[in-house]
């Protein structure tokens, strides 16, 4: 223990604390900009500075440990004066234009400069630190608001465990931060999970805009303009206008579906629906290759940001991966060649499908090239939940008083397998759901699997491994499932199937720690820890499972099965293979 | 440290050791940039207060050469001087350890000049 004074306060303290967290301890919040816990604390930005006694100079709170007997100024003249100079230092190079930036009022420097009451003369050429952009299918930077915090490099190699951002000082004066100098981040080895745009604490780092494409499509009046919500969004829409994470998913999902139809989409669907047709797609996959002998562990195709990372960086596992497209493409293909031509005998060609998902990478999957029918893309344009907020306040809508809308229409009609896809272990319960009742032919009685379930982190960031096993009695087969989430637990389940000392059957991915509930598209929450954030957004949707929908296993929604009597004949069938299945190709990147 | 810098740096610490020193105004503006120019090999880029900072200080210094430097010039010189004690190692600390005693020193050689309306 040791004995250390803050501002006069004294206090006891573990050996080993930060300065930082001391202070946190007693209720003093130390201002910081380029510190994340365990993984950033490298006292890049020099604003947590604080005075000591007996030092010389200002010491950074985030990674000076106490030591007894010490005495700490947190806000003494000195302090704040050299917090304001910093700052007025950063604040000279940054590219005003926070009125259309894409960090959209969620900006962590904006803040400081703001309660810091910071006066700067501006120096340079006033064009920002540098006025490059590099841009990418799946997400985009633009280096003219980049304050050199890190925080992004230490995200990309620790939390995603990708290492495309680096921190390039070769010119100690002018240094930046980039993927491979000169490419794109398509062609540097990025997978677009979004996690950087997420913790940039400016707008360096934000979603490839498709807002304009979304509006032009609405103006188009030859098209008949469809949306589709998936299945995390429900979570955590409402949370832009002012609900707490975590608000049921009953209070927040009729507003939501109100809010797309005021927006003028031509009809509201939802993700969901696919999700229940993507389970029966890959479950009779699974199925088909337990009993035929076919590539085992068979893995889950739902996120783009870990198929593209399977096709870069380990190609000699891609015939694992479920040839089933993900939900979102499977439901576009379905809106433009099955219920357009049948309910509104409109062509494939005037339907445009715009997808609202939590994921930057989905933006990267709909310019796949294999991602279309005949010509026909899957889905036009895809709009984060941040983006999506954007447009609903540039319409002027007022999301807290709208009315609920209920949804009529075939595609919008799901069960509770679909709704719990958005959390990590969601994809794994559901399929298991219906696996268990076709392959034994009896219901199942209790349709929770808990194993599954739950963020229960080590360490924040680095994601984890979970497994189960479930016997079926009848056919004689125990299931060896896992629940992969998070990059560097990616990395670690490869180490294990390399190793190839565990048999497993089927393997759940995701590449954002937690699922698509934390996925890079989502929603800003700078305060709250992540894994509190995970653990309530997903609670909101096992909840909305368990209570408010009837039907919970997707081989009992009766649209899909319709689906199936009037198009797809069976999962699996030739008509399924044509509109609903996909192949894969290595991808070929530059990095140095 | 490259030899250039090292050059600079000892010539640098010879006058401001030396507090009898005075410099004219011409000299000491021009002596004070070249040491901040010849840092810049060290300089790694890391923290703020030294890779902005010197960059801000060698403007401000341009400024007097250019004979529009006002109160606030100096002002400014003298907050990002101090500033530099946040640094995160000992080549911004010794930036501004060198330059607290360069203006102490010197304080009326750079007050004369500036335009003080």
């Amino acid at each position: 223990m040791a004995k250390i004074t803050i501002n006069g306060i004294e206090l006891k303290v573990k050996n080993g604390t930060t300065i930082l967290t001391a202070a946190k301890s007693i209720g003093i919040e130390i201002p910081k900009l380029c510190f994340i816990e365990e993984i950033n604390e490298i006292g890049f930005c020099r604003i947590c500075v604080v005075e000591v006694e007996g030092e010389q100079d200002l010491v950074s709170a985030c990674n000076t440990e106490v030591v007894n007997g010490m005495v700490i100024q947190t806000d003494s003249d000195d302090v704040i004066k050299a917090r304001r100079t910093t700052l007025g230092l950063l604040a000279a190079k940054h590219r005003f234009d926070c009125w259309r930036c894409p960090k959209d009022g969620m900006c962590e420097f904006y803040d400081l400069l703001k309660a810091n009451d910071v006066v700067f003369e501006e120096f340079g050429p006033g064009i920002g630190r540098n006025p490059e952009k590099i841009f990418g299918t799946g997400i985009s930077q633009d280096q003219s608001k980049c304050v050199l915090c890190k925080r992004c490099v230490a995200v990309c190699s620790e939390v995603v465990t990708a290492k495309v951002l680096k921190f390039r000082d070769d010119d100690g004066i002018n240094p930046i931060v980039s993927p491979t100098p000169g490419l794109a981040f398509d062609e540097a080895g990025c997978i677009f999970c979004g996690q950087c745009t997420k913790t940039c604490p400016t707008g360096t780092l934000y979603e490839t805009d498709h807002i304009k494409k979304v509006e032009s499509l609405l103006k188009d009046q030859n098209k008949k303009v469809f949306v589709q919500v998936a299945p995390a969004v429900r979570a955590s829409l409402a949370e832009e206008f002012g609900y707490d994470i975590g608000t049921p998913v009953r209070e927040t999902q009729g507003k939501m579906y109100r809010a797309l139809d005021l927006l003028g989409f031509d009809e509201v669907t939802d993700t969901n629906w696919a999700a229940d047709l993507t389970i029966l797609e890959e479950g009779t996959e699974l199925i088909g290759r337990i009993k035929n002998g076919g590539t085992l562990p068979m893995f889950t195709s739902c996120c783009p940001a870990w198929v593209r990372y399977t096709e870069m960086y380990k190609p000699e596992y891609m015939e694992n991966l479920s040839t089933a497209k993900s939900p979102h493409m499977m439901q576009g293909q379905m809106i433009k060649a099955y219920y357009g031509k049948k309910y509104l005998d409109e062509k494939p060609e005037n339907i445009a499908v715009v997808s609202i998902m939590p994921c930057t990478a989905k933006k990267y999957e709909i310019s796949r090239e294999e991602m279309e029918v005949d010509g026909v893309r899957d889905v036009d344009a895809v709009l984060t939940v941040r983006e999506l907020a954007k447009m609903i306040k540039r319409k002027g809508i007022d999301f807290k008083r709208l009315e609920d809308l209920e949804l009529g229409g075939q595609l919008a009609q799901f069960s509770g397998a679909g709704t719990i896809f958005g959390a990590s272990g969601g994809v794994a319960e559901a399929a298991l759901r219906s696996v268990y009742e076709i392959l034994e032919g009896v219901p199942l009685e209790s349709v929770e699997f808990h194993d599954v379930r739950g963020v229960s982190f080590s360490k924040d960031y680095e994601g984890t491994i979970k497994e189960a096993s479930i016997k079926l009695p009848k056919t004689n087969i125990k299931l060896n499932i896992a629940v992969v989430h998070g990059g560097s637990a990616l990395k670690r389940m490869y180490e294990i199937l390399d190793a190839g000392k565990k048999q497993y059957h089927f393997i759940e991915f995701m590449a954002c720690p937690g699922g698509c509930v934390n996925g890079g598209g989502m929603p800003i929450t700078n305060d709250i820890p992540m894994h509190e954030v995970i653990q309530r957004r997903s609670q909101s949707l096992y909840d909305q499972d368990s209570t408010d929908l009837p039907i919970r296993k997707s081989h009992e929604n009766k649209a899909v099965l319709e689906a199936y009597e009037d198009f797809l004949e069976e999962p699996n069938s030739k008509v399924a293979h044509k509109y609903l299945h996909t192949h894969y190709t290595q991808k070929g990147f530059t990095k140095e | 440290m490259s030899t250039e810098s090292q050059n600079v740096k000892e010539l640098f610490e010879s006058w401001i050791l030396d507090a009898e020193t005075k410099l004219s105004e011409q000299d000491l503006v021009q002596n004070m940039k070249s040491y901040l120019v010849g840092q810049h090999p060290e300089i790694c880029g890391k923290c703020t207060p030294c890779r902005d900072g010197v960059i801000r200080m060698e403007q401000l210094l341009d400024m007097y050469t250019n004979e529009t430097a006002t109160l606030k010039t100096l002002k400014e010189l003298e907050q990002l001087t101090y500033n530099l004690r946040s640094s995160r190692c000992s080549v911004g600390l010794d930036i501004g350890k060198n330059f607290e005693v360069v203006l102490e020193n010197n304080y009326n050689t750079l007050y004369q000049p500036v335009k003080k309306y």
